[in-house]
């Protein structure tokens, strides 16, 4: 870690403020003495960014119809956002621009297909990808809220292909009471 | 290869004397059989017999050697319901075969049969079936502790993914882990003083450890892929986990202490997630996705060759006490196998009670 050139360590710094400017504003944070925090910087150089909590309810706080078109989906076992998708979260990002009082909350899903905690966690990696995709357009980070539901909250139900490339997805939501 | 199938040692069951005499000797023959060691015999035959006198607070039970005449233990085993008859079964078990029994231990799974995923305990013959939560919410991936008095599991009560500890005694429930991101897949170290966890609180899927009283989580994996399922080797010292690091889901070993050498257990298989380590240590189950259909196998730690036991499906197994018998879902149904000869049967928990996956075990 102390072998780190500057520019990186800068990046880590501002994502390490950013995470604690979302720290404040969540309900949940973590057990320990940290809080929540990051526990250490180093961690960063995976590339992704920390998930972050809003202290809005998911469940009643959030709603899906304004930007249910961008729903943005997913090959199976994959979390890279297809090529085809990426114009929808063009969109999301210019609905940003003109909604900068607004923040979004990420529900990244998973097909019914495999086990419940590899399919929690595809879904949190698919969520984390829009997140930082919206932050490549400059969509700020503090006003993105991510959650993964794995496979226990599909669009559509049945054992079709068609019906799991439905399943497979990140719905963008619109916070509607912060 | 060569499928192990130990010659049965026949028990003979009776007199069981107490005014439940007949229902303690068909539990009590049950238990035996699903050792796939033991055939239970009627009373006066078989190499061994066992007698025992029920009342409503305890059995007293005895193991006679029947070639030899001796008696092998003449013992109380308290408590009401169910439980004695469990451990005799269990104390005959070890008796003649000199491997733990498994039929006292407790099973905790999830079924969706309200319409949401809540969290049940059951015996491990599927009977007393009962729900311990009620939360209409996503409850998922449970784990025993091996005494059997804890449990831990996912629940989106909150609106996100947090572990949760129940106190199996006192009902307690407790948040244990709410970091940013999900908290998931918990699973207990062999002396409960733990679990490994995984939690995506620093930008991606890793696994952590944490003690259940609280405090920091400790960091095991670093790596830009997802972690998932952690499970403790029976000494405390290594957990075995899934990556999807280099594509698809395989299965990695390392320390339990901090960060280590990823140790990858080639199974010959693409998609490998859901590890448990057996409790003699030699054996990984997993589960595997074959041609579009997902498998249970088992891994070898000693030979390092993995071989399928299942082939009309199967997800999530959880190993007994015995180190032989796996728990596993398939379509919704509870299934016990066993892993020398490959057999399975299903297991009848109440007709109410279905949707049922993520079996556990106590050990």
């Amino acid at each position: 870690m102390n072998k780190k050139c500057l520019a990186p360590l800068l990046i880590v710094l501002t994502f390490a403020l950013a995470a604690c400017d979302d720290s404040k504003k969540g309900n949940y944070t973590g057990q320990g003495n940290d809080g929540g925090l990051p526990d250490d910087t180093v961690n960063l150089s995976n590339g992704g960014i920390p998930p972050a909590r809003g202290k809005f309810n998911p469940e009643t706080d959030v709603s899906y119809d304004t930007l249910q078109a961008d729903t943005v989906y997913f090959a199976f076992d994959s979390s890279t956002i297809p090529g085809s998708e990426r114009g929808k979260l063009q969109n999301v990002s210019e609905w940003m621009k003109t909604n900068p009082d607004h923040s979004l909350y990420l529900a990244g899903h998973a097909d019914k297909r495999g086990t419940a905690e590899y399919n929690r966690a595809l879904g949190e990696r698919r969520a984390l990808a829009v997140r930082e995709y919206l932050v490549g357009l400059g969509v700020p980070a503090a006003s993105l809220f991510t959650n993964s539901y794995g496979a226990d909250r599909p669009a559509v139900e049945g054992d079709t292909e068609a019906a799991y490339a439905k399943n497979r997805r990140v719905q963008v939501g619109v916070v509607i009471r912060p | 290869m060569v499928v192990r199938v130990d010659a049965l040692v026949s028990v003979g069951i009776g007199p069981i004397t107490g005014p439940q005499g007949t229902m303690v000797t068909q539990v009590l023959s049950a238990d035996l059989r699903r050792t796939s060691m033991i055939t239970p015999a009627a009373s006066g035959s078989g190499e061994y017999q066992a007698s025992g006198d029920y009342s409503g607070t305890g059995l007293t039970g005895r193991l006679l050697n029947k070639k030899t005449g001796a008696e092998v233990f003449h013992q109380t085993f308290n408590g009401t319901g169910r439980a004695p008859i469990h451990e005799f079964a269990d104390a005959i078990t070890q008796a003649v075969t000199g491997i733990p029994g498994f039929a006292s231990s407790k099973l905790a799974f999830i079924s969706s049969a309200t319409g949401s995923k809540e969290l049940y305990l059951a015996d491990i013959d599927g009977a007393s079936a009962r729900a311990i939560t009620h939360d209409n919410t996503i409850s998922s991936s449970p784990s025993l502790s091996r005494d059997g008095s804890k449990l831990a599991y996912t629940s989106y009560k909150s609106g996100y993914a947090d572990v949760y500890l129940i106190d199996l005694s006192s009902g307690n429930r407790t948040r244990l882990a709410f970091f940013p991101g999900i908290n998931s897949g918990a699973s207990f170290s062999p002396d409960g003083s733990q679990i490994a966890l995984t939690l995506s609180k620093d930008g991606n899927p890793e696994i952590y450890t944490m003690p259940i009283s609280g405090g920091a989580p400790n960091r095991i994996t670093r790596t830009r892929g997802s972690e998932t399922s952690p499970s403790w080797s029976p000494t405390g010292d290594r957990l075995v986990y899934s990556s999807d690091d280099r594509g698809s889901p395989q299965l990695f070993a390392s320390i339990s202490q901090g960060i280590g050498e990823l140790d990858h257990l080639v199974t010959g298989n693409s998609f490998c997630t859901k590890p448990d380590w057996s409790p003699d240590g030699k054996s990984i189950a997993f589960t595997t996705r074959l041609g579009g259909q997902f498998q249970i196998g088992v891994y070898d730690v000693t030979s390092r060759m993995a071989k399928l036991v299942t082939t009309g499906g199967g997800e999530n197994p959880a190993w007994t006490r015995d180190s032989r018998h796996l728990l596993y879902d398939n379509n919704g149904h509870l299934y016990l196998l066993d892993t020398a000869s490959s057999t399975h049967q299903s297991l009848p928990v109440d007709m109410s009670v279905t949707g049922c996956s993520e079996p556990t075990v106590s050990r």
